[in-house]
């Protein structure tokens, strides 16, 4: 252990660059980067990689109040659907840039959120889960209903690409800065983990009358993650949108935001980075391999109860402590050496 | 305002009546939403009109098979996963309700793998019987779910007063700690619980998909649907779930005939908040006599 200390005091100012933290930035950038590469100019990898991105918006959205604060909140298939209607209204009815819709339907879904959650704060388990879910389920009906302003079952078509100061973005292009943006926010969602504000965070869902005596009032704690994540989950939908350019009621369905739950579970709970390789597994499973096996959503059903059961820290969870163990034995052998 | 609509108010409602009947029993043994019940349901009626329709099977074998197999499930569902995972977290509802949800969905999952992912139709159980009570024709598999739906109902009824393990399931419904302390079989009513609320909305789903069909997506809507009559009728007593079930289907009758189809939803949202801001403990409450 000790030789371990004095090489920290070694390194110096220069200590962040060997840091485990730096080194996750990067290593995390490189993988972003490698399936900006596979991706390239082939279609069908596009479609894929940009499913996977808007899943992983999703499950960081829901990363922040589920599975730190604890609150399953399942309307998320209206906040990323929002998203997406923002983009729609914003290029078909004005003449505004479209990077204003995706800051107006991260507003709109962050208001609703804090709105619906306050409708619910006494609520939890499974009861915040059946009303959050019939919101969801309204808000679907809503979408069809209201013919004017979202065009009903037919959506909204033919929107707008992306304009970079007057050259239109071509799709990779695009896509490429999706994957970048899911990269910031998973960073940004790790930090805000780790933060001090990330242990009240935990703290609530673990003790919230701890926290409460801290002088952290945990309702307002939780009525801004929702918020967060419900603005995270709204630029996913608004991203996902830009790139089909057409969104419908179908687009983003209930369905989606029961897989959204299972995300961070099957990549490990433990960091962000769980909902993002969960997310890529989920498209996997229930997309790429649909195609050729149906059976896919069957096997993703299956592995997650496996991974409940077995490994209920998912897979990072495991590997991080295959690290550990190994990173174990190599400092033992250093010792003795 | 016809009144075959009353008919398929009454139909209706004792179908969520049946379901909620399954979450209130797994909910008094365990203290627990069993939201897989609904894709159970789908399972027991599904199964049915597969081996009805594709195998040839006749009937009562398809049915009797259909209802032990959602039982099964839910046996299988406690053992297996619930019990486990309730153990790991020691008291914690997220986990436990994560795995429900993953068996809601690896049900809904298997069944479209088994048994294809189209819509089914059910058959009815007395296909040949009509009723005339002059103002309205009720048909044989309103007769058969009403029937069916009284006994469920009247056989817990007296299971819960009459039986050792009714009584101790009460017992374990309004304090947990206590019975455990009192060393009764807090495990193993659990599991009778799971058991019979299996049987329960396998009954119910077999009956049901003779209606309206049943696809391997029904169960989810089932499970919904069911939730909510529990929650309007409480745990007051056994028969709140049915009054529950029959004035929701009141409510997702009447509102989309006078108000039109998307209002349901909003009704429906509306009804819950409404009911957990004012009445938390739905409409039958439990009185104690000091």
């Amino acid at each position: 252990m000790s030789a371990v200390s004095v090489q920290k005091g070694a390194a110096g100012s220069f200590g962040w660059v060997r840091s485990a933290e730096t080194a996750r930035v990067l290593g995390t950038l490189v993988l972003t980067l490698g399936v900006i590469a596979w991706a390239g100019g082939d279609l069908f990898r596009q479609d894929l990689a940009l499913l996977g991105a808007t899943y992983a918006l999703l499950a960081l959205g829901m990363y922040l109040p589920f599975n730190l604060a604890g609150a399953l909140s399942l309307a998320y298939s209206a906040y990323v659907a929002i998203g997406g209607y923002a983009v729609g209204l914003v290029a078909t009815k004005t003449g505004w840039p479209l990077p204003v819709a995706y800051l107006l339907g991260a507003i709109a879904s962050a208001v609703l959120a804090v709105a619906l959650g306050f409708a619910t704060r006494r609520l939890s388990g499974f009861y915040l889960a059946a009303v959050t879910l019939l919101f969801g389920m309204a808000f679907q009906s809503f979408l069809l209903d209201a013919k004017d302003l979202t065009g009903g079952a037919l959506g909204i078509g033919s929107i707008r690409p992306l304009t970079f100061f007057g050259t239109e973005l071509d799709r990779r292009t695009f896509i490429a800065l999706t994957l970048l943006v899911v990269w910031i926010t998973a960073v940004a969602v790790d930090r805000i983990r780790r933060s001090p504000f990330g242990v009240a965070l935990q703290s609530s869902r673990d003790v919230p009358a701890a926290v409460e005596a801290a002088g952290i009032g945990v309702p307002a704690l939780r009525l801004t993650v929702l918020g967060a994540g419900a603005a995270i989950a709204s630029v996913g939908g608004g991203l996902f949108t830009t790139a089909n350019q057409t969104i419908g009621p179908d687009t983003f369905t209930l369905h989606l935001v029961m897989l959204a739950i299972f995300m961070p579970l099957l990549g490990g709970q433990g960091s962000a980075w769980g909902a993002v390789l969960g997310a890529v597994l989920v498209v996997e499973l229930t997309f790429n391999l649909q195609i050729f096996e149906r059976s896919g959503s069957l096997i993703f059903g299956v592995a997650v109860l496996a991974v409940l059961l077995i490994a209920p820290r998912g897979i990072l969870g495991y590997a991080g402590q295959g690290a550990r163990l190994l990173r174990g034995l190599l400092t033992r052998t250093g010792g003795t050496r | 305002m016809s009144a075959q609509l009353w008919v398929s108010v009454v139909q209706i409602g004792c179908f969520f009546g049946l379901v909620a009947l399954g979450y209130y029993l797994v909910l008094e043994g365990a203290d627990f939403f069993n939201f897989a019940l609904g894709p159970f349901a789908m399972f027991s009626g599904l199964t049915a009109s597969w081996l009805m329709a594709e195998q040839g099977w006749p009937l009562g074998v398809a049915a009797v098979l259909g209802i032990a197999i959602a039982a099964v499930l839910a046996v299988v569902t406690e053992i297996a996963i619930v019990r486990p995972v309730d153990a790991r977290s020691s008291g914690g509802e997220l986990p436990s309700l994560i795995a429900v949800v993953a068996v809601l969905f690896a049900v809904e999952q298997l069944a479209g793998t088994l048994f294809g992912r189209q819509l089914m139709p059910g058959r009815s159980w007395l296909p040949g019987v009509s009723l005339d009570l002059g103002f309205v024709t009720v048909d044989g598999q309103t007769i058969a779910l009403v029937v069916c739906t009284l006994v469920s109902f009247t056989a817990v009824w007296v299971w819960t007063r009459k039986s050792k393990y009714g009584r101790i399931l009460r017992a374990v419904g309004s304090n947990r700690e206590a019975a455990r302390t009192l060393g009764m079989p807090v495990g193993r009513v659990r599991l009778v619980a799971f058991a019979l609320a299996g049987l329960v909305v396998g009954l119910a789903g077999q009956l049901f998909s003779a209606k309206a069909g049943v696809s391997f997506q029904s169960g989810f809507g089932w499970a919904l649907s069911g939730f909510l009559a529990l929650v309007i009728g409480g745990t007051g007593s056994v028969w709140a779930p049915l009054a529950g079930g029959l004035l929701l289907a009141l409510a997702q009758t009447f509102v989309p005939y006078y108000l039109g189809s998307a209002s349901l939803d909003y009704a429906v949202l509306a009804v819950a908040i409404l009911f957990f801001a004012l009445r938390p403990n739905g409409l039958f409450v439990r009185k104690v006599r000091v």
